[in-house]
Protein backbone atom coordinates (compact mmCIF):
# COMPACT_ATOMS: atom_id res chain seq x y z
CA UNK A 1 0.00 0.00 0.00
CA UNK A 2 1.41 3.43 -0.91
CA UNK A 3 1.30 5.85 1.77
CA UNK A 4 1.42 8.75 0.27
CA UNK A 5 -1.07 9.34 -3.04
CA UNK A 6 -1.07 12.02 -4.73
CA UNK A 7 -4.50 13.44 -6.41
CA UNK A 8 -6.00 14.02 -2.71
CA UNK A 9 -3.81 15.91 -1.48
CA UNK A 10 -3.69 17.79 -4.88
CA UNK A 11 -7.15 19.00 -5.39
CA UNK A 12 -7.53 19.51 -1.86
CA UNK A 13 -4.95 22.03 -2.03
CA UNK A 14 -6.70 23.91 -4.50
CA UNK A 15 -10.23 23.30 -3.29
CA UNK A 16 -8.72 25.04 0.07
CA UNK A 17 -7.14 27.36 -2.22
CA UNK A 18 -10.65 28.55 -3.91
CA UNK A 19 -12.44 28.73 -0.31
CA UNK A 20 -9.10 31.44 1.09
CA UNK A 21 -9.53 33.31 -2.08
CA UNK A 22 -13.58 33.65 -1.75
CA UNK A 23 -13.37 34.54 1.79
CA UNK A 24 -10.59 36.79 1.01
CA UNK A 25 -12.47 38.92 -1.47
CA UNK A 26 -15.72 38.55 1.27
CA UNK A 27 -13.20 40.53 3.53
CA UNK A 28 -12.07 43.16 0.80
CA UNK A 29 -15.72 43.62 0.15
CA UNK A 30 -16.17 44.57 3.84
CA UNK A 31 -13.31 47.32 3.81
CA UNK A 32 -14.94 48.56 0.43
CA UNK A 33 -18.10 48.52 1.26
CA UNK A 34 -20.21 49.99 4.11
CA UNK A 35 -19.42 52.29 7.44
CA UNK A 36 -15.84 52.45 8.47
CA UNK A 37 -14.50 49.06 9.66
CA UNK A 38 -14.23 50.22 13.70
CA UNK A 39 -13.05 47.46 16.22
CA UNK A 40 -17.00 46.90 17.46
CA UNK A 41 -17.84 45.92 13.53
CA UNK A 42 -15.22 43.56 13.55
CA UNK A 43 -16.28 42.44 16.95
CA UNK A 44 -19.81 42.19 15.62
CA UNK A 45 -19.44 40.55 12.53
CA UNK A 46 -17.05 37.84 13.86
CA UNK A 47 -19.18 37.16 16.57
CA UNK A 48 -22.29 36.86 15.03
CA UNK A 49 -23.45 32.67 14.01
CA UNK A 50 -22.62 33.57 10.47
CA UNK A 51 -19.16 35.81 10.84
CA UNK A 52 -18.49 32.56 13.52
CA UNK A 53 -18.69 29.83 11.10
CA UNK A 54 -17.01 31.94 8.44
CA UNK A 55 -14.07 32.88 10.90
CA UNK A 56 -13.69 29.04 11.58
CA UNK A 57 -13.98 27.93 7.89
CA UNK A 58 -11.42 30.51 6.79
CA UNK A 59 -8.88 29.12 9.63
CA UNK A 60 -9.64 25.69 8.53
CA UNK A 61 -8.88 25.83 5.12
CA UNK A 62 -5.80 27.87 5.91
CA UNK A 63 -4.80 24.86 8.30
CA UNK A 64 -5.28 22.03 5.51
CA UNK A 65 -3.53 24.54 2.45
CA UNK A 66 -0.56 25.27 4.60
CA UNK A 67 -0.56 21.66 6.32
CA UNK A 68 -0.31 20.40 2.39
CA UNK A 69 2.18 23.18 1.49
CA UNK A 70 4.57 22.47 4.41
CA UNK A 71 4.02 18.89 4.07
CA UNK A 72 5.43 19.11 0.20
CA UNK A 73 8.41 20.93 1.54
CA UNK A 74 9.56 18.25 4.27
CA UNK A 75 9.23 15.94 1.67
CA UNK A 76 11.12 17.75 -1.28
CA UNK A 77 13.86 18.51 1.84
CA UNK A 78 14.35 16.65 4.77
CA UNK A 79 14.82 13.17 3.96
CA UNK A 80 15.69 11.44 7.35
CA UNK A 81 12.72 9.35 8.43
CA UNK A 82 12.87 10.19 11.74
CA UNK A 83 13.53 13.39 11.13
CA UNK A 84 10.58 14.03 8.57
CA UNK A 85 7.98 12.19 10.89
CA UNK A 86 9.11 14.76 14.12
CA UNK A 87 8.91 18.19 11.53
CA UNK A 88 5.65 16.61 10.35
CA UNK A 89 4.49 15.76 14.07
CA UNK A 90 4.99 19.32 15.05
CA UNK A 91 3.89 20.95 12.13
CA UNK A 92 0.15 18.81 12.44
CA UNK A 93 0.44 20.01 15.88
CA UNK A 94 0.47 23.75 15.51
CA UNK A 95 -2.10 23.83 12.90
CA UNK A 96 -4.76 21.84 14.42
CA UNK A 97 -4.19 23.76 18.17
CA UNK A 98 -4.50 27.41 15.57
CA UNK A 99 -7.98 25.82 14.38
CA UNK A 100 -8.91 24.33 17.91
CA UNK A 101 -8.21 27.46 19.78
CA UNK A 102 -9.95 29.78 16.97
CA UNK A 103 -13.14 27.20 17.38
CA UNK A 104 -13.50 27.46 21.25
CA UNK A 105 -12.69 31.48 21.00
CA UNK A 106 -15.65 31.73 18.58
CA UNK A 107 -17.59 29.21 20.42
CA UNK A 108 -16.90 31.57 23.61
CA UNK A 109 -17.55 34.79 21.97
CA UNK A 110 -20.26 34.12 19.71
CA UNK A 111 -23.55 36.11 20.52
CA UNK A 112 -26.50 33.95 20.44
CA UNK A 113 -29.20 33.44 17.95
CA UNK A 114 -31.79 36.80 17.90
CA UNK B 1 37.03 33.17 -27.76
CA UNK B 2 37.30 32.46 -24.19
CA UNK B 3 35.95 29.28 -22.90
CA UNK B 4 35.77 28.13 -18.93
CA UNK B 5 35.09 24.60 -19.12
CA UNK B 6 34.16 22.12 -16.06
CA UNK B 7 36.75 19.47 -15.84
CA UNK B 8 36.79 16.56 -13.63
CA UNK B 9 38.95 13.14 -14.30
CA UNK B 10 38.02 10.54 -11.17
CA UNK B 11 41.01 8.13 -12.36
CA UNK B 12 43.17 11.37 -12.25
CA UNK B 13 42.24 11.54 -8.82
CA UNK B 14 42.08 15.83 -8.91
CA UNK B 15 39.30 17.30 -7.73
CA UNK B 16 36.74 19.32 -10.36
CA UNK B 17 37.55 22.42 -11.14
CA UNK B 18 36.94 25.24 -13.99
CA UNK B 19 39.58 24.73 -16.73
CA UNK B 20 39.81 28.07 -19.46
CA UNK B 21 40.68 28.11 -22.86
CA UNK B 22 41.53 30.35 -25.70
CA UNK B 23 40.26 29.78 -29.15
CA UNK B 24 39.54 31.44 -32.08
CA UNK B 25 36.44 29.92 -34.09
CA UNK B 26 36.82 29.69 -38.20
CA UNK B 27 34.34 30.78 -39.95
CA UNK B 28 32.59 26.90 -40.54
CA UNK B 29 32.49 26.93 -36.83
CA UNK B 30 28.48 28.24 -36.53
CA UNK B 31 27.79 26.29 -33.17
CA UNK B 32 29.24 25.91 -30.10
CA UNK B 33 29.95 21.95 -31.20
CA UNK B 34 31.90 22.62 -33.81
CA UNK B 35 33.72 25.21 -30.91
CA UNK B 36 34.17 22.42 -29.04
CA UNK B 37 35.50 19.74 -31.49
CA UNK B 38 37.75 22.30 -32.54
CA UNK B 39 39.53 22.68 -29.11
CA UNK B 40 39.35 18.72 -28.67
CA UNK B 41 42.00 19.23 -31.87
CA UNK B 42 44.19 21.28 -28.72
CA UNK B 43 43.41 19.57 -25.83
CA UNK B 44 42.47 15.78 -26.35
CA UNK B 45 42.07 14.81 -22.55
CA UNK B 46 38.21 16.77 -22.70
CA UNK B 47 35.21 14.70 -22.85
CA UNK B 48 31.79 15.46 -23.90
CA UNK B 49 28.90 13.27 -25.49
CA UNK B 50 28.16 13.96 -29.08
CA UNK B 51 26.67 12.00 -32.48
CA UNK B 52 23.95 13.79 -34.98
CA UNK B 53 25.37 17.18 -34.61
CA UNK B 54 22.11 18.78 -35.61
CA UNK B 55 19.60 18.11 -32.46
CA UNK B 56 18.31 15.16 -33.06
CA UNK B 57 20.15 12.54 -30.73
CA UNK B 58 19.87 15.14 -27.33
CA UNK B 59 23.95 13.44 -27.12
CA UNK B 60 25.51 16.68 -26.44
CA UNK B 61 23.08 18.17 -23.71
CA UNK B 62 25.50 20.44 -21.32
CA UNK B 63 24.94 23.98 -18.96
CA UNK B 64 25.50 26.62 -21.30
CA UNK B 65 26.31 29.90 -19.51
CA UNK B 66 24.08 28.65 -16.67
CA UNK B 67 21.10 27.18 -19.02
CA UNK B 68 20.48 23.79 -20.05
CA UNK B 69 20.96 23.33 -24.09
CA UNK B 70 22.80 21.12 -26.46
CA UNK B 71 25.44 22.47 -28.37
CA UNK B 72 24.97 21.78 -31.81
CA UNK B 73 21.80 23.65 -31.36
CA UNK B 74 23.52 26.94 -30.09
CA UNK B 75 24.52 29.80 -32.08
CA UNK B 76 28.41 30.77 -31.28
CA UNK B 77 27.48 34.34 -32.34
CA UNK B 78 24.79 34.67 -29.82
CA UNK B 79 26.97 33.56 -26.49
CA UNK B 80 28.25 35.92 -24.24
CA UNK B 81 32.29 35.29 -23.18
CA UNK B 82 34.11 33.87 -21.61
CA UNK B 83 31.57 30.78 -22.08
CA UNK B 84 30.82 28.84 -19.31
CA UNK B 85 30.08 25.12 -19.88
CA UNK B 86 29.29 22.66 -17.44
CA UNK B 87 27.80 19.23 -16.84
CA UNK B 88 24.07 19.01 -16.35
CA UNK B 89 23.18 19.85 -13.09
CA UNK B 90 22.24 17.39 -10.73
CA UNK B 91 23.37 14.92 -12.36
CA UNK B 92 26.67 12.33 -11.27
CA UNK B 93 29.24 13.48 -13.46
CA UNK B 94 31.34 10.76 -14.86
CA UNK B 95 33.94 12.71 -16.58
CA UNK B 96 34.28 16.41 -17.46
CA UNK B 97 31.05 17.03 -19.77
CA UNK B 98 29.66 13.41 -19.66
CA UNK B 99 26.88 12.82 -16.97
CA UNK B 100 25.72 9.63 -15.98
CA UNK B 101 21.57 9.25 -17.15
CA UNK B 102 21.11 5.78 -15.53
CA UNK B 103 18.55 7.30 -13.12
CA UNK B 104 16.90 9.45 -16.06
CA UNK B 105 16.55 5.97 -18.36
CA UNK B 106 14.91 4.08 -15.31
CA UNK B 107 12.59 6.58 -14.75
CA UNK B 108 11.45 6.22 -18.45
CA UNK B 109 11.49 2.55 -18.77
CA UNK B 110 9.54 2.96 -15.58
CA UNK B 111 6.46 4.62 -17.60
CA UNK B 112 6.57 1.87 -20.20
CA UNK B 113 7.08 3.97 -23.38
CA UNK B 114 5.98 1.82 -25.45
CA UNK B 115 2.70 1.14 -27.16
CA UNK B 116 0.80 -1.35 -24.81
CA UNK B 117 -2.86 -3.08 -26.88
CA UNK B 118 -3.48 -6.76 -26.43
CA UNK B 119 -6.59 -6.66 -29.21
CA UNK B 120 -5.99 -8.44 -32.07
CA UNK B 121 -3.73 -6.47 -34.43
CA UNK B 122 -5.51 -5.75 -37.51
CA UNK B 123 -3.75 -6.88 -40.86
CA UNK B 124 -2.33 -3.33 -41.51
CA UNK B 125 -1.05 -0.56 -39.16
CA UNK B 126 -3.63 0.49 -36.39
CA UNK B 127 -5.48 3.69 -37.84
CA UNK B 128 -6.45 7.39 -36.16
CA UNK B 129 -8.66 9.94 -37.17
CA UNK B 130 -6.37 13.32 -38.00
CA UNK B 131 -7.35 15.04 -34.28
CA UNK B 132 -6.67 12.03 -32.99
CA UNK B 133 -3.10 11.94 -34.39
CA UNK B 134 -2.99 15.44 -33.53
CA UNK B 135 -3.25 15.18 -29.85
CA UNK B 136 0.27 13.54 -29.96
CA UNK B 137 2.05 16.76 -31.85
CA UNK B 138 4.32 18.05 -29.09
CA UNK B 139 4.79 15.08 -27.43
CA UNK B 140 6.66 12.65 -29.75
CA UNK B 141 8.89 15.23 -30.47
CA UNK B 142 11.05 14.86 -27.36
CA UNK B 143 14.78 13.57 -27.86
CA UNK B 144 15.72 13.03 -24.54
CA UNK B 145 18.22 15.12 -23.90
CA UNK B 146 17.42 15.90 -20.50
CA UNK B 147 17.97 19.49 -20.50
CA UNK B 148 14.20 19.95 -18.93
CA UNK B 149 14.93 17.51 -15.41
CA UNK B 150 18.37 18.72 -15.09
CA UNK B 151 16.59 22.38 -14.64
CA UNK B 152 13.93 21.23 -12.65
CA UNK B 153 14.25 21.81 -9.31
CA UNK B 154 12.18 19.27 -7.64
CA UNK B 155 14.23 17.04 -10.23
CA UNK B 156 17.18 17.82 -8.06
CA UNK B 157 15.85 17.27 -4.52
CA UNK B 158 14.46 13.84 -5.80
CA UNK B 159 15.68 12.32 -8.89
CA UNK B 160 15.50 8.90 -7.36
CA UNK B 161 11.71 9.34 -6.69
CA UNK B 162 10.10 12.05 -9.23
CA UNK B 163 9.52 10.72 -12.41
CA UNK B 164 10.84 14.26 -14.40
CA UNK B 165 9.82 16.13 -16.72
CA UNK B 166 10.86 14.20 -19.50
CA UNK B 167 9.71 11.19 -18.24
CA UNK B 168 6.06 12.65 -17.80
CA UNK B 169 5.93 14.23 -20.83
CA UNK B 170 6.67 10.39 -22.56
CA UNK B 171 3.78 9.41 -19.93
CA UNK B 172 1.47 11.59 -21.52
CA UNK B 173 2.70 10.99 -25.10
CA UNK B 174 1.33 7.31 -24.26
CA UNK B 175 -1.96 8.38 -22.43
CA UNK B 176 -3.12 10.30 -25.10
CA UNK B 177 -2.46 8.03 -27.63
CA UNK B 178 -5.92 6.06 -29.00
CA UNK B 179 -3.98 3.24 -29.57
CA UNK B 180 -3.43 2.52 -26.37
CA UNK B 181 -5.26 0.54 -24.00
CA UNK B 182 -3.11 0.97 -20.91
CA UNK B 183 -4.53 4.33 -19.53
CA UNK B 184 -5.47 3.09 -16.21
CA UNK B 185 -2.40 1.02 -15.44
CA UNK B 186 -0.47 3.94 -16.56
CA UNK B 187 -2.45 6.71 -14.45
CA UNK B 188 -2.52 4.44 -11.51
CA UNK B 189 1.14 4.21 -11.53
CA UNK B 190 1.65 7.97 -11.90
CA UNK B 191 -1.13 8.56 -9.04
CA UNK B 192 2.02 9.36 -6.50
CA UNK B 193 3.19 12.15 -4.47
CA UNK B 194 6.74 11.84 -5.43
CA UNK B 195 6.18 10.27 -8.82
CA UNK B 196 3.96 12.82 -10.43
CA UNK B 197 3.36 15.45 -7.84
CA UNK B 198 6.48 16.22 -6.37
CA UNK B 199 6.09 18.67 -9.92
CA UNK B 200 5.96 22.58 -8.69
CA UNK B 201 4.99 23.87 -12.36
CA UNK B 202 7.86 26.10 -11.64
CA UNK B 203 7.91 25.51 -15.65
CA UNK B 204 11.66 26.11 -15.90
CA UNK B 205 11.11 22.59 -17.64
CA UNK B 206 9.73 23.91 -20.28
CA UNK B 207 11.42 27.35 -20.34
CA UNK B 208 14.81 25.11 -21.16
CA UNK B 209 13.59 22.40 -23.68
CA UNK B 210 15.77 22.89 -27.07
CA UNK B 211 12.99 21.32 -29.03
CA UNK B 212 9.84 23.99 -27.97
CA UNK B 213 8.18 21.13 -25.88
CA UNK B 214 6.32 21.79 -22.84
CA UNK B 215 6.64 19.33 -20.35
CA UNK B 216 4.81 21.22 -17.49
CA UNK B 217 1.60 21.15 -19.82
CA UNK B 218 1.89 17.73 -20.30
CA UNK B 219 2.31 17.40 -16.20
CA UNK B 220 -1.03 19.64 -15.95
CA UNK B 221 -3.21 17.38 -18.30
CA UNK B 222 -2.00 14.38 -16.37
CA UNK B 223 -3.24 15.89 -13.30
CA UNK B 224 -6.57 16.40 -15.16
CA UNK B 225 -7.05 13.07 -16.71
CA UNK B 226 -6.41 11.76 -13.04
CA UNK B 227 -9.39 14.12 -12.21
CA UNK B 228 -11.23 12.55 -14.87
CA UNK B 229 -10.71 9.36 -14.02
CA UNK B 230 -11.26 9.39 -10.81
CA UNK B 231 -14.72 11.48 -11.04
Amino acid sequence: MRVFLGQRAWLLQRATAVVLLMLLALGAALLLVGPPLTYERWHALATSPHGAVIVILLFAALSVHGWIGARDIVLDYVHSLPLRLSVLAIIAVILSAVVIRVALLMATHMSPVS
Amino acid sequence: MRISIYRYDPEAGTKPHMQDYTIEPERSDKKLLDVLMRLRRVDDSLSFRRSCREGVCGSDAMNINGRNGLACMTSVAALKEPVVLRPLPGFPVIRDLVVDMTQFFAHYHAIKPYLINDEVPPEHERLQMPEQRERLNGLYECILCACCSAFCPSYWWNPDKFIGPAGLLQAYRFIVDSRDTATTERLAYLDDVYRLYRCRTIMNCTEVCPKGLSPSHAIEQIRLELVRASS
